[in-house]
């Protein structure tokens, strides 16, 4: 039965909502183990339960679940109706158990894959397999094209419902395998800390581990090239050379990893070897084998040889012959390179031995014996970093591809490290350098070490070393393209020298730990350099602020983030250490531990500083480990001082002679010119002078390391920013120099670097703003005195004293520099120029001051004007123009300014009256009467305005009136007079008229009549009308003859409107019919009536008396249109083309009438 | 943007005489304020004198129109009217037209004024003579020839 239990997840649904855990399971542990209870409450929107279900782990028989379902289901329990029903495994159940299942799968695989593979015949199917071919006992799995197994799968089309056969075999598969291995899937909790990957240091850098331990092994190896040399010096890198041979070849034989200590026992090897071996490492790179290294072997021998050659040339030749035979030699000039390197290493020893000569060093040694102690010093150090750089080099072989860049940088650094140095020693010109150099070479061994634990001689050395460890380590950062990193590591290695120096002090009373620490010393100088240089930076600061451990930590941070690889290779380094320790010098390496132990108590605290400060050298190269290590443990204050001064000299020299050599220092220079300015504007004491050279002493040190950087980088960003930083440092330097020399301890002075950063950035800022006044003072003044000039040339016209004179022109001459004393001056000149008297010259300078003011009575307009004015009457007094003389003008600007306005509304006005014409012309053109009609709008327009006697603006109005009052007077006067002669003639025509009527009845002068008519229609013209009379005179016989007695027009036209007048008494009606359309036409008419009515009164002939007269003239004024209106009626009436037409219609009409009426009938009667 | 030539403006106050005859003097003499004619990319605009000077301010070849635009001056130098001088014509008009609201609609689609459409006319309406035509409601809706 147990085997039939299995674990089954149940559903358990319906459950009321008071159900509990223990409830479920006292009701299933009938059937089975429940295992796990899991009660689940789904609650709608506002949290009332709507139904409760649970999920139950049972184990479980099949047949106990049956049975249980059966009694369970759906029955009801505790207020709700079980339902059950399997349910499918929790999610983390079963991922556990796919998990599990894919583990033991995969073990299979691993195990019995081949098996498996045979077993089914399968084992050489690939290799036989023809694509197509099925797999013998698999249904559907076929070769595929590419000769993996593969399902033939039938695919359904979602939208044509038709199965694909997809045959792998006949097509490409895109196919992805799934890994197999999720299983190892790293749970997430560590997937951010660990980091899969292989032994590779790179890998192992990633996931953050790094060698710590490494450093006892290298104190030991350093003390014993420390102390090797004052034992026997010769055996001592013999041996290790005879017990690396043996080993060299057992490695390659077992091919051992990179890390394998055979390489770090070939550095050992003399100087020259190691050097060279690491280049071949470096070059070879991953792709080392065997036949590299046997080569290697061989070409280790002959670069030995080569070395030695190549010393013996350099002893005779220019470093720069070196660098080029290195450099046209293949492998062995690669390893030449690294001797070089070495010789650069000598060369800086060198240089640092021929700058504590040149400066007579603090050290009582001679010369002579600084340059062997030099020598020896060196060769030792160029040793052990040689060691430690091949060691680390061959560890780094392991991590191919950072040798390789390492490589590239590393010799490109050389070489041109290589370069400047020999720059710097042809300069300098030291044989002695160069003797020490092919003293180095040729005997390294035999050089004591006590010699070279000479403090001097140390300091030289580790100068040398130091700086290569800077190049090197400027070439890795390079490599890295961590520029700033590589500074930052770089600040935070001078940290931690400075540390070491503190410790070294202690450590310097012990003898054995005194060699070193001289050693370290040495080291340590240059680390004070860097101190001076890089504890500028604030990394620098951070690093020195954190002592000890806090420095050491602060060292692994920014060896963590360059020198991972390396350190890596450190430790193979280490332990190679440790087994060349053991294997070669028993003796020694017992001692040494000793000493290395008592250095590492005394030196530092922490073993893990001392390990770190081994890496950061590694990072550098060997040398620079060693040096690091020194620094660390030695440190003296006077010692640090005296490498201050040295560097300052140094730097000094090498400025020197860089500056003439190199443009790249030339660009410093501009650099430093500029943070001289600043240093000279924030620094009034110091001189520009010294500004310059303590800049160019700085900058020397560092710009010999920033010149190599920039070579080898060849990056353009890279030498920028080294520019950058040497330049800080340079100032920073020269300013942390001398205050540091002051401060004794190194924390302080680091701390008052940083706060000296500060106060310098600001300063600069300071010194910035100031220079831009200074600047613009300058111009300022500049300008004024350009102004100031015309004043005082007519002064040029001088006739005081000389002495005078020269003061001005030596202002003038100190224009340039000093704006403001030039303004002064100038003044004084002013002054002092034309009359000697004083009183003169202040009224003068008086006058000149206030001639360029701005006069209040000058300003404004006015201000303009009296200007004007005045400079017409020139500028005496007795004629000079006062405000009062432009009041006028004020009056006229008005105007002006009213005109300016007005000048646009008169071009307007002046469009408007254009337009107007073109109207006009337009008019004119369309409508006889519309010039006249123009003048009607105009009246209508007046007519519009309500007439106000108040008003005197209406008085035009009442003129009008009076002027035709008067003219209708006068004409009155006329009228009278002429009607005094008229009545008889008035009378007359009323006979007229009389006969006019009965001709009108009789009908017998209607042809006169019209005629008549006619041309007094068209008479609105008066002469128009005389022309028609005249025909129509005599025409009319009748009228002619009493008419013409008096006038011959007047007559006529009386006549006729007697005629009309009496027409109209005779039928009204049909008069005003007609005359009312033409009435409202003739208001225009005025004017015409008038002088009609002047026309009638003088006629003689005429009936009516005055009384008439006036009637008619007040009625004819009135009513012209009557008279047209006659006009129509007579055309109507009485014309007899008119009547007979009209009796023609009537007939017509009747006839019509009739026709009609008969139609009519004729219709109606046929109906 | 000029004022316009002698010529041009002959020929459109010809053009503008035919709708409303003398009453052009009035449109050229307002009692009202400052009106004139500018001539701006080959059309005419009525502008009043205070927009005129705010129009100056504009480039030329930026301005896009300015008061009130008469018509265009073709490339033959004819002077078209536009719709839009239709606010102007129509006050002065001396002739007019009313059409019944029943043809209104049919003639402002574009179809003649049938005589069943003719509302009003005034009287003494020549042949070709420059009309505004108005709806019943005295609403102008367009100016013929």
């Amino acid at each position: 039965m147990k085997a039939n239990k299995e674990i089954k997840r149940l559903f358990v649904g319906g459950l009321g909502q008071s159900i509990s855990e223990a409830d479920l399971q006292n009701q299933f542990s009938r059937f089975g183990e429940v295992s796990d209870v899991e009660i689940i409450t789904r609650k709608d929107d506002k949290g009332n339960p709507q139904k409760v279900f649970a999920y139950i782990n049972i184990k479980v028989a099949e047949a106990d679940l049956k049975k249980c379902m059966s009694v369970l289901n759906k029955t009801k329990w505790k207020g709700g109706t079980l339902q059950i029903q399997l349910a499918k495994e929790s999610f983390l159940h079963r991922l556990a158990q796919e998990r599990e299942e894919a583990k033991a799968k995969k073990e299979k695989s691993t195990t019995g894959s081949t098996s498996l593979l045979e077993k089914m015949g399968v084992v050489d199917f690939h290799v036989k397999a023809v694509p197509g071919t099925e797999v013998p006992g698999h249904k559907n799995w076929v070769v595929s094209k590419f000769g993996r197994v593969l399902p033939v799968l039938h695919l359904k089309n979602q939208q044509k419902r038709k199965i694909i056969k997809y045959d792998p075999s006949k097509y490409c598969h895109n196919l992805k395998k799934v890994g197999e291995d999720f299983t190892n899937a790293i749970p997430i909790s560590n997937l951010t800390w660990e980091l899969e990957g292989g032994n590779d240091p790179m890998s192992k850098k990633r996931r953050g581990e790094f060698s710590d331990f490494h450093s006892p092994p290298k104190k030991t190896a350093k003390v014993q090239k420390n102390e090797g040399p004052t034992a026997p010096l010769a055996t001592r890198p013999k041996p290790s050379g005879v017990t690396e041979s043996p080993h060299l070849p057992k490695q390659r034989a077992a091919q051992k990893t990179p890390r394998d200590p055979i390489a770090l026992k070939l550095p050992r090897v003399p100087d020259s070897r190691s050097p060279k071996l690491k280049n071949v490492f470096f070059q070879t790179s991953s792709l080392e084998t065997a036949k590299n290294r046997n080569s290697m072997s061989d070409d280790d021998i002959d670069s030995e040889d080569e070395l030695r050659l190549m010393i013996a040339r350099e002893e005779n030749l220019e470093k720069t012959a070196w660098s080029s035979v290195n450099e046209s030699e293949n492998d062995p000039f690669e390893v030449v390179r690294d001797d070089f390197k070495s010789d650069f290493h000598r060369f800086h020893t060198a240089r640092g031995v021929g700058i504590k000569n040149k400066v007579s060093c603090l050290d009582s040694e001679d010369n002579v014996g600084n340059d062997c102690d030099s020598d020896s010093g060196d060769t030792d150090e160029i040793i052990a970093m040689k060691k430690n750089a091949n060691e680390v080099r061959n560890s780094i072989d392991l991590s191919q591809m950072e040798k390789s860049v390492h490589k590239e940088t590393s010799l490109k650094n050389r070489k041109i490290c290589d370069l400047s140095e020999n720059c710097v020693k042809v300069q300098k010109g030291k044989n002695e350098v160069e003797i020490a150099v092919s003293h180095r070479v040729k005997s390294p061994s035999c050089k004591s070490l006590a010699d070279s634990r000479s403090s001097g001689d140390a300091d030289s050395v580790s100068e040398s070393i130091q700086s290569e460890g800077d190049t090197e380590y400027n070439t890795m950062m390079k490599n890295c393209l961590r520029v700033n990193l590589t500074l930052a590591d770089l600040e935070q290695l001078a940290g931690s020298n400075q540390e070491a120096p503190k410790e070294d002090t202690e450590s310097s009373g012990q003898e054995a730990p005194a060699k070193c620490d001289k050693a370290s010393n040495s080291h340590r100088t240059p680390g004070g350099h860097r101190k001076g240089r890089q504890c500028i930076h604030p990394e620098e600061i951070v690093a020195s602020l954190l002592e000890g451990k806090e420095d050491t930590h602060g060292k692994q941070k920014p060896k963590e983030n360059n020198l991972k690889p390396k350190f890596q290779a450190f430790k193979g380094v280490g332990c190679l250490y440790g087994k060349e320790s053991v294997k070669q010098s028993s003796k020694e390496d017992v001692a040494y531990n000793n000493v290395n132990n008592d250095h590492n108590s005394l030196k530092l605290e922490d073993p893990r500083s001392m390990s770190m400060e081994k890496c950061s050298p590694f990072a550098n190269g060997s040398s620079s480990e060693l040096t690091h290590f020194q620094h660390g443990k030695k440190a003296n204050n006077s010692k640090q001082i005296q490498p201050r001064k040295r560097q300052s000299t140094f730097e000094s020299q090498g400025h020197r002679v860089v500056s003439p050599s190199s443009s790249e220092e030339g660009s410093r220079n501009s650099s430093l010119l500029l943070q001289k300015g600043k240093k000279s504007l924030s620094l009034a004491a110091k001189t520009p002078r010294r500004s310059s050279d303590e800049g160019c002493c700085h900058r020397t040190g560092k710009s010999g390391e920033d010149s190599e950087k920039r070579p080898d980088l060849s990056i353009p960003k890279a030498p920028e920013k080294s520019a950058g930083v040497s330049s800080r440092r340079d100032t920073r330097g020269s300013k942390t120099d001398f205050p540091l020399s002051v401060t004794s301890s190194s924390d302080v002075s680091a701390k008052d670097k940083h706060a000296e950063d500060n106060q310098k950035r600001l300063a600069a800022l300071e010194a910035r703003q100031k220079a831009k006044e200074v600047q613009k003072k300058l111009v300022h003044n500049a300008l004024a005195n350009l102004d100031g000039h015309p004043e005082d040339k007519p002064t040029h016209i001088i006739f005081g004293s000389n002495s005078e004179s020269e003061a001005e022109e030596t202002s003038t001459q100190e224009h340039s520099h000093a704006g403001e004393e030039a303004v002064k001056e100038s003044m004084g000149r002013a002054s002092g120029k034309l009359f000697d008297s004083s009183d003169d010259e202040e009224s003068v300078s008086e006058d000149d001051s206030n001639r360029f003011r701005i006069k209040p009575q000058f300003e404004g307009k006015a201000g303009q004007k009296l200007m004007d004015l005045q400079s017409h009457f020139g500028t005496d007094d007795r004629f000079r123009m006062d405000s009062r003389f432009l009041e006028s003008d004020s009056e006229e600007e008005q105007e002006e300014i009213n005109e300016k306005k007005t000048a646009e509304e008169e071009e307007l006005a002046a469009e408007k009256q254009k337009a107007l014409n073109v109207v006009q012309s337009v008019l004119h053109d369309n409508l006889i009467s519309s010039t006249s009609k123009g003048s009607v709008a105009a009246k209508k327009f007046k007519d519009i305005i309500r007439y106000d006697p108040t008003r005197h603006d209406h008085a035009s109005y009442e003129r009008k009136g009076d002027d035709k009052s008067k003219e209708s007077k006068a004409k009155r006067k006329k009228k009278r007079e002429e009607a005094e002669k008229l009545p008889e003639v008035s009378k007359e025509m009323y006979y007229n008229i009389a006969t006019d009527l009965k001709q009108i009845f009789q009908t017998t002068k209607d042809a006169s009549e019209k005629k008549d008519n006619r041309p007094w229609n068209e008479d609105s013209d008066g002469e128009k009308a005389e022309e028609f009379q005249d025909p129509a005179a005599p025409m009319t016989g009748d009228e002619q003859p009493s008419g013409f007695t008096f006038s011959f027009f007047d007559s006529d036209a009386k006549d006729v409107k007697e005629e009309t007048y009496r027409v109209e008494t005779v039928k009204p009606g049909k008069i005003a019919w007609q005359g009312d359309p033409r009435f409202q036409d003739s208001s225009s008419e005025e004017e015409d009536d008038t002088e009609e009515t002047d026309d009638k009164k003088p006629s003689p002939e005429e009936v009516s008396s005055p009384e008439k007269q006036t009637t008619r003239f007040f009625f004819f004024s009135k009513n012209d249109e009557r008279l047209h209106g006659s006009d129509l009626f007579w055309r109507g009436v009485g014309s007899n083309v008119s009547r007979s037409s009209w009796e023609a219609r009537t007939n017509n009409l009747r006839m019509d009438c009739r026709k009609k009426h008969k139609d009519a009938k004729r219709r109606v009667k046929p109906k | 943007m000029r004022p316009l030539t002698e010529e041009e403006t002959r020929v459109m106050f010809e053009k503008i005489a035919k709708y409303i005859g003398e009453n052009l003097q009035l449109l050229v003499d307002r009692p009202d304020g400052t009106y004139c004619f500018r001539l701006h990319n080959d059309r005419v605009y009525y502008v009043s004198e205070k927009i005129l000077k705010l129009a100056a301010n504009i480039s030329g070849d930026k301005l896009v129109s300015l008061g009130t635009c008469f018509g265009k001056f073709t490339k033959t130098h004819k002077f078209r009217l536009h719709i839009t001088a239709l606010d102007y014509l129509a006050p002065y008009a001396k002739y007019k037209v009313w059409i019944k609201p029943g043809a209104e609609q049919s003639f402002l689609y574009g179809n003649h004024v049938l005589k069943s459409g003719l509302g009003r006319i005034t009287e003494n309406t020549s042949q070709y003579q420059g009309v505004v035509v108005y709806s019943m409601a005295d609403i102008p809706l367009v100016h013929i020839v």
